[in-house]
């Protein structure tokens, strides 16, 4: 089957990208200052402690042998070992990817809700006060730094309201569905919803604004089409014509785009949980950066690549579904 | 190379358009006062201690501010109101918020600008080689692209200035030197490494508008006539396609001059940047003490939304007047 | 004797965009007899797709229908309507610019249907052909189902309904019936395996193939009227004979009203009945084939005719005539004979715009010029660099006959005015 080879050739394409940023990473590390063996060692001064823990770590050895060791290590799903946290790496992410999940997921759902409706009004609606109170406040959106406007969210809506905690992610998704299903106990799921709204509004902006433009440029686009007059003349609900035909038509290319955008969006999120201290994969990374813990760095930016890696394999499959055309290419 | 039709575009679109001309009046205000910083500066940025007789920072001009202090052992409330030595106010070290703000302005204008230069004189010769040519280099061009676009430019960057440190280049200050402003930093603390990464780490979307207009070009009738007529392969690349392909490299440098603002500021406020006076590290430092100056904050960020905005509407302005037909590529801002 | 079904008066046309009023159609009559075939000829931008497309409603921003009557015959819905509507009703016939959009809009399908030019652009590249049809039947369907004085108000079909049917496939718009429909209608436009080629998508159609479905498609909601829009003009010459052949035999069989424009003359020669010609947003001349073919007066008629090579072979191109293309932009159009500019005849009468003289032949034939009237006066001639440069800033010059096919491209996607709309951000 076409679609067969078509998912072979992606997920080639796929092992190769997440070898590059491997790669890369690595070198960065290699090319780092400072000696891992002061992060581990500390306070201890002992010249043959210190020559144990290097050795223990592979770091005497030349630079291509720790290499391919540590490409061996992957392939066994060994991420490493902190250099400051005593835990492995495995168990760091682990610990930390469900809430950056979450808070990306979440910023998306705010992201698309808003924006698909935003868009289409704009879109139909041209140059009339909505458009150009979408048009506007989406120029704003893609032009605000998010950890601005998560201290600005703070000081106007969590300082004044006071429903929104200010940092912190309080309860864990999954926690609180078990809670609210086995014992009926609402009010987890509400104090989760509390927690995570800022973050959530804060990463999804960028997002909402940016969907909003796509998609009012993609509809303004779709309408002008010919197959538009066309299904008009046969005397369709205008309803039908603007969402089964040409909605549908605006969103199948933006699929695509927000699979790219998805590098963005984990961007984003490291900014945010930095921003509202919420406990994620972002906030480790920055942590570990400052630190010099590279392997937590190196195993977290590979989590990402692989996640996009897959959701974008995903988000083709979906657009060679959606668009009968692509098969044929 | 402008044609006149290019300049008419422009001035039709400039002159249908509000939002082409307050983009023009934004960038070019934040412009103007990057570039006079020293002159338009009311206080050196770096001296601090201005805060009034209890210690506390200023807030903006007009604005009054209540706080709670320890005096002879004993907690008062004590009023402090805004002065017009220090319009915007001061920060929590006591320095001048808008004189910082002036040279804020100046270090995300001289990264976004010179990052986008240095990003464009990266991607665009790899890209028009690989359009041009095809093949294996342009292979092995789309196959860093891929890598480039699975790593969160934001991630990428931070673990760049991570490994690379946060190195700056001292430049001195001509205005002061000439002697226009008495009192200012005598050096510009210019961010190289940010610069670097930031290039780095946009290069490839240059690459990749330059290959698609090198691709297309390369099929030119006109090209095929020049290469039967015997020009070499880096007079065709010179004489036809770098000058035929500019129209969707400018538009798409003006997009990436935003999204490196934002990106700078980004990396400042996370606190891996070479200087102190940056939007990013201002609002970091507003972050802090945002509780109880909230002014701190806010003051640096409208800088960034300002600015920013100004460079997007050049972007739509161009964009919509030259209609080089790339999408919204690129514009990954750090957001 | 024949009924008038049709009967468009002064119709104007406008379109308002950044560089000016543009005068698409302005003032036409046509009369259409039931079961005729009218051609509508003239070359590309001389408002006859506008023309069309006011007749069916599809005029959208910065168009607008300004003026004029479009007189429909159809007792059923004067008399569902004529009490809500009384100025808009006269007898048997309703005057569809004096009604209500949505009752308008309730007519497109069921009573007026369209083809267009190019099919492969004409379907939604990402939905079945076989939906797509089933989508005009099901509009029929639910048409006939409600009485014609509610018709109007039943389009019932919210966002709500939209999000329903794509979870329950018993909330769809399209019912199987019409599915089964559609594949009836497949078949009856001889396309072979119809039930395989329903499920198929538009582009794993050929050209000719996409076009029968399209005529497929027109028919679901057996129209009274059938405004086909160059219908052949992006198909292959074997191909084209093959559809207007479809044509005839649809037509001889439901008894169907066609409105054909075009600019080939020798589809108008094989198809049409009645005939008018259209330059610079008016009907310049207009009869019975034989009036326009045979007894033309009009010297714009006499050089479309002149340009042909072989009118019965199908293969007869419009060809350009020298000169300016008209600009229709309402400041640039002078108080005159549009086509003055261009003419070879032209003499001083020719700057008072000319109305409409009956000419000789049947009682149809009318011409919008002087010679009709007085015949040419070699003394009364207008110097041959009269309009040079002078009157108004010339248009694109027609430097030979490969620009028709560009220029027919602009006029597929609109009057030429609306690509100039552009995007206000």
């Amino acid at each position: 089957m076409a679609f067969g080879k078509f998912l072979i050739r992606r997920l080639l394409q796929g092992v190769f990208v997440i070898w590059g940023v491997v790669t890369i990473t690595f070198a960065l590390r290699a090319l780092s200052p400072g000696d891992p063996v002061n992060l581990i060692a500390g306070q201890v001064p002992d010249q043959s402690t210190r020559d144990q823990i290097r050795q223990d770590l592979g770091l005497d050895q030349p630079m291509y042998v720790q290499y391919f060791d540590y490409l061996g290590n992957l392939l066994t799903g060994n991420l490493g070992y902190s250099y400051n946290q005593r835990r492995a790496v495995n168990d760091i992410i682990a610990q930390h990817f469900a809430a950056t999940v979450e808070l990306a997921v979440a910023a998306t759902i705010v992201a698309v809700v808003i924006a698909i409706p935003l868009g289409v009004v704009s879109a139909t609606r041209r140059d009339q006060p909505a458009d150009y109170a979408a048009t506007f406040g989406s120029l704003v959106g893609i032009s605000t730094p998010n950890f601005w406007l998560g201290i600005m969210l703070i000081l106007i809506v969590a300082m004044q309201v006071g429903v929104f905690p200010t940092s912190g992610r309080g309860i864990a998704f999954h926690e609180a569905m078990y809670n609210l299903f086995r014992y009926g106990y609402v009010l987890d799921l509400l104090s989760w919803l509390s927690y995570i709204t800022l973050p959530a509004i804060t990463l999804g902006t960028y997002f909402t604004a940016l969907i909003t433009r796509l998609t009012r440029s993609g509809m303004i686009d779709e309408l002008g089409k010919p197959y538009v007059t066309a299904t008009e003349a046969k005397g369709l609900p205008r309803t039908l014509v603007r969402y089964k035909h040409v909605l549908r038509n605006t969103l199948i290319p933006i699929i695509t785009v927000l699979g790219l955008q998805l590098g963005t969006l984990m961007g984003g999120a490291v900014i945010t949980e930095e921003v509202f201290n919420w406990p994620g994969l972002g906030q480790m990374f920055i942590t570990s950066l400052r630190n010099g813990d590279w392997p937590v760095v190196q195993g977290i930016v590979l989590f990402i690549a692989v996640a996009f890696v897959v959701i974008n394999i995903l988000v083709d499959a979906l657009y060679a579904r959606l668009n009968p055309q692509v098969t044929d290419e | 190379m402008i044609s006149d039709r290019i300049k008419s575009n422009l001035t039709n679109e400039l002159r249908r358009s509000l939002l082409a001309k307050v983009g023009i009046v934004l960038f070019v205000s934040i412009l103007l006062m990057g570039l006079f910083a020293p002159v338009l500066a009311t206080h050196n940025p770096h001296e601090q201690g201005h805060s009034d007789e209890a210690g506390a920072s200023y807030p903006p001009l007009g604005l009054t501010d209540e706080i709670t202090i320890a005096q002879d052992g004993e907690r008062v409330s004590h009023t402090v109101e805004g002065t017009s030595e220090h319009v915007l106010g001061t920060n929590n070290v006591g320095q001048d918020i808008y004189s910082r703000f002036l040279y804020g302005a100046r270090t995300s204008l001289l990264v976004g600008l010179s990052g986008t230069l240095l990003a464009t004189a990266i991607g665009v010769p790899v890209g028009l080689t690989a359009g041009y040519f095809g093949g294996r280099v342009d292979d092995g061009l789309m196959r860093i692209a891929d890598i480039m676009l699975a790593f969160p430019s934001l991630v990428l960057a931070l673990a760049l200035m991570g490994a690379f440190g946060r190195g700056t280049v001292g430049i001195p200050d001509p205005i002061v030197a000439a002697g226009f402003a008495d009192g200012m930093p005598e050096t510009i603390t210019f961010p190289g490494m940010v610069t670097v990464v930031v290039a780095l780490v946009t290069w490839v979307w240059f690459a990749r508008v330059a290959r698609g207009e090198a691709m297309a070009i390369r099929n030119e009738e006109y090209v095929k006539a020049a290469r039967s007529l015997g020009a070499s392969h880096a007079t065709i690349l010179r004489k036809h396609v770098l000058p035929n392909s500019l129209t969707p490299i400018i538009v798409l440098a003006t997009i990436q001059v935003a999204a490196i603002i934002l990106l700078e500021s980004s990396l400042s406020y996370l606190g891996f940047s070479g200087t102190t006076l940056s939007w990013g590290y201002e609002i970091q430092r507003g972050h802090d003490v945002m509780r109880n100056q909230w002014w701190v904050a806010t003051v640096p960020g409208i800088g960034i939304v300002l600015s920013v905005i100004g460079v997007n509407l050049l972007g739509d302005w161009l964009r919509d007047a030259l209609d080089p037909n790339i999408e919204g590529e690129g514009a990954g801002g750090a957001g | 004797m024949t009924e008038e079904i049709l009967r468009v008066e002064e119709l104007k046309t406008r379109f308002f965009t950044d560089e000016g009023q543009v005068n698409a159609v302005d003032g036409v009559d046509l009369s259409i007899d039931r079961g005729d075939t009218y051609g509508i000829v003239g070359e590309s931008g001389s408002g006859k797709s506008v023309t069309a497309r006011s007749i069916i409603d599809l005029i959208e921003p910065p168009g607008e229908i300004t003026d004029g009557e479009i007189w429909y015959r159809e007792p059923d819905l004067a008399a569902a309507i004529g009490d809500d509507y009384p100025d808009a009703i006269d007898g048997d016939r309703i005057d569809l610019l004096r009604i209500p959009p949505s009752v308008r809009r309730s007519l497109r399908g069921s009573n007026f249907s369209m083809i267009f030019q190019d099919p492969q652009s004409s379907f939604n590249p990402t939905i079945t052909v076989g939906e797509q049809i089933a989508e005009a039947v099901e509009v029929q369907r639910r048409a006939s189902a409600n009485p014609r004085s509610t018709r109007a108000r039943s389009e019932q079909y919210t966002l709500t309904s939209m999000i329903l049917g794509s979870m329950f496939s018993s909330r769809r718009y399209v019912s199987p019936e019409s599915r089964e429909r559609a594949i009836e209608l497949l078949e009856l436009v001889g396309i072979p395996d119809p039930i395989e080629r329903a499920d198929q998508y538009p582009h794993e159609y050929s050209g000719g193939m996409l076009q029968r479905a399209m005529i497929a498609q027109a028919l679901a909601g057996e129209p009274d009227v059938l405004i086909a829009d160059e219908p052949t003009t992006a198909l292959d010459v074997t191909i084209q004979a093959q559809i207007l052949d479809l044509l005839d035999e649809l037509q001889a069989e439901m008894g169907m009203t066609i409105l054909l424009i075009t600019h080939n003359l020798g589809v108008v020669a094989r198809m049409c009945n009645r005939v008018g010609v259209m330059y610079a947003g008016e009907i310049v001349e207009r009869g019975t084939l034989e009036d326009v073919f045979d007894d033309y007066v009009h010297p714009y008629t006499a050089g479309l005719l002149g340009s042909v090579p072989d009118m019965e072979g199908g293969g007869g191109r419009l060809q350009p005539i020298s000169g300016n293309v008209p600009s229709l932009l309402d400041h640039e159009m002078g108080d005159r004979c549009h086509f003055a500019d261009r003419c070879p005849k032209a003499m001083e009468d020719c700057l008072n715009h000319p109305p409409e003289y009956p000419a000789s032949g049947s009682d149809h034939h009318a011409v919008r010029c002087v010679l009709a009237e007085t015949g040419y006066n070699d003394g009364r001639a207008l110097p041959d660099d009269y309009f040079d440069g002078t009157d108004r800033p010339a248009g694109d010059k027609h430097v030979g006959p490969d620009d028709r096919d560009e220029d027919s491209d602009d006029e597929r996607q609109h009057p030429p005015a609306e690509t100039t709309g552009g995007e206000h951000q």
